[in-house]
Formats: structure tokens, sequence, C-alpha cells
């Protein structure tokens, strides 16, 4: 799926390395504020940015250096649409966060968190595959009406 | 790309403080699990964990701290936080962690409640 594109389109392609999502943790907040989005609702999108693109990182790219993940952003009347889009071969679906209480309890993994975050941060997220096999998360934050 | 962490222990009657500076990442593991070790082998019972406002913290950055409150929990350590961005104060909520430590908005509220 081809995100819309318009004036207000920005599209930036990062490697696969920890730390290269501050890049689009900055630009989707600055495309935010342009919209006009609230600074608390800026902080939710930059966690759930970050939380993407890690997620797609790790679990689509493999931590592959050569592996990009495409960011693409998007400013219309009513929405901030961010979609980050891996280059496949990883997993599709991370497990289900299990919760803080079983985790300790019972001495299992912190896995699942970041997509848990992110359902929790944005109005809307969407998962498609791509063509060639990558995967694509989008998320939505509407504007203030 | 990532900020260096520097953490200091300080003393403060009982409670024993660890002010961590910089981002809290997956790449925070060592230093974080390194510092509770310390503290922990001076015998804390009170441990009182401060951040920087401004600090990035991530779901692997949250994720160190479970695995750090599992630890807590097995030696029954009281833990209270401090220096939380209301954003991330949101977060800690989300993901459960006030279940397992107390978040108060200043210094001086943690220490009047924890001792």
């Amino acid at each position: 799926m081809t995100p819309a594109s318009n004036e207000h389109s920005i599209e930036i392609s990062l490697p696969s390395k920890i730390g290269y999502e501050r890049i689009a943790i900055a630009s989707s907040a600055a495309l935010a504020k342009m919209g006009g989005v609230p600074a608390a609702r800026i902080e939710d999108l930059k966690s759930a940015v970050a939380e993407a693109c890690i997620n797609a990182m790790q679990h689509g790219n493999q931590w592959r250096l050569e592996a990009r993940v495409v960011v693409h952003m998007n400013l219309s009347e009513d929405r901030v649409v961010i979609s980050v889009t891996d280059q496949g071969s990883g997993v599709s679906e991370v497990p289900e966060y299990p919760g803080i209480t079983k985790i300790i309890e019972e001495n299992i993994s912190p896995r699942g968190l970041g997509v848990f975050l992110i359902q929790q941060l944005v109005d809307e997220v969407r998962y498609n595959q791509t063509v060639d096999g990558g995967h694509t998360m989008t998320m939505e934050i509407r504007l203030p009406k | 790309m990532t900020q260096a962490n520097e953490i200091v222990l300080k003393q403060l009657g009982d409670i024993t403080l660890l002010d961590i500076r910089g981002d809290i990442t997956i790449l925070s593991e060592s230093f974080l699990n390194d510092a509770y070790a310390d503290a922990n082998n001076q015998g804390a019972g009170k441990i009182l964990l401060k951040f920087e406002k401004e600090a990035y913290i991530n779901s692997g950055g949250i994720s160190v701290l479970i695995q750090l409150l599992a630890k807590t929990e097995q030696n029954n350590q009281t833990i209270g936080i401090i220096g939380l961005s209301d954003h991330f104060t949101k977060i800690f909520n989300m993901v459960g962690i006030t279940k397992f430590a107390k978040i108060y908005k200043t210094r001086e509220d943690a220490l009047k409640a924890m001792s």
C-alpha cells in the first residue's frame, strides 16, 4: 500500500541500527507540531514512532544493517499519518505483551511491549504486508477539531 | 547516537538513590544492572531511581527496568521513582510499573514517603 503523498508528505529511509529511530522521531514531531497537534499528543507520537521503527529494525529486518526502514509521514487537515515499512524476512507478528505481573511473577521475557505501547498511544494502528514480503505499520493521530 | 549512561549512587539515610543520567534503552542494561548490584551488595532495602526529565526512554529500556523490578521483588526491596516527565509517568502507568514501584513528583516527597 502506497501512502498518500502531497506537499505535506515526508519520507525518510533509515538503516536498521538502534539510535537511528531518533531521526524519525524528530521529523514526525516537527510535522505534528506544524499541524497543531497538542504537545502531549506529540510526545505520544514520538514514543509510538520510536517503537514502530525499533520493531521494524528488530523483528522485520532482524538488525540487518543493509535492510532499510522507510518512514512515510503525512499531514492532512484532520490527522497525522505515519507509516513504517521494513524489508521483511523477519517475523510479521510479535507476541502479545503479557503484562508486568505475569512477567515478574512467572519470570518471563517482557516481549511485545513496543506494539502494546503503540496501540495505547495513537488513535489508530493498521498492519499490512508489502508485495515484496515486508511489513508496514501505519499509525494515525487525529488533530483536534 | 544514544546518550551514554552514568549512574551515581548516593545514600540518603536508609534510602539508596540511583541517580541515572542519560537515556534508558536496551543499551542501559549493563549500567542499570551493575548499579543495582552495587546497591544490593550494600544491603539496600529502599531504592530510589532518579531519571532525567528529558531522557529518552523506549520499550527496550522499560524492559530492562521491569527485569530490575523482578529482582527487587525477589529481594523484598521498596522502589521509588522520581524525575519522570508527565509523558513517561503515563507510560510507566500504562505498562504497570506503578504496581511494583511508586512514582513521586519530587525527591522530598519520595524521601518523606519512603523513610
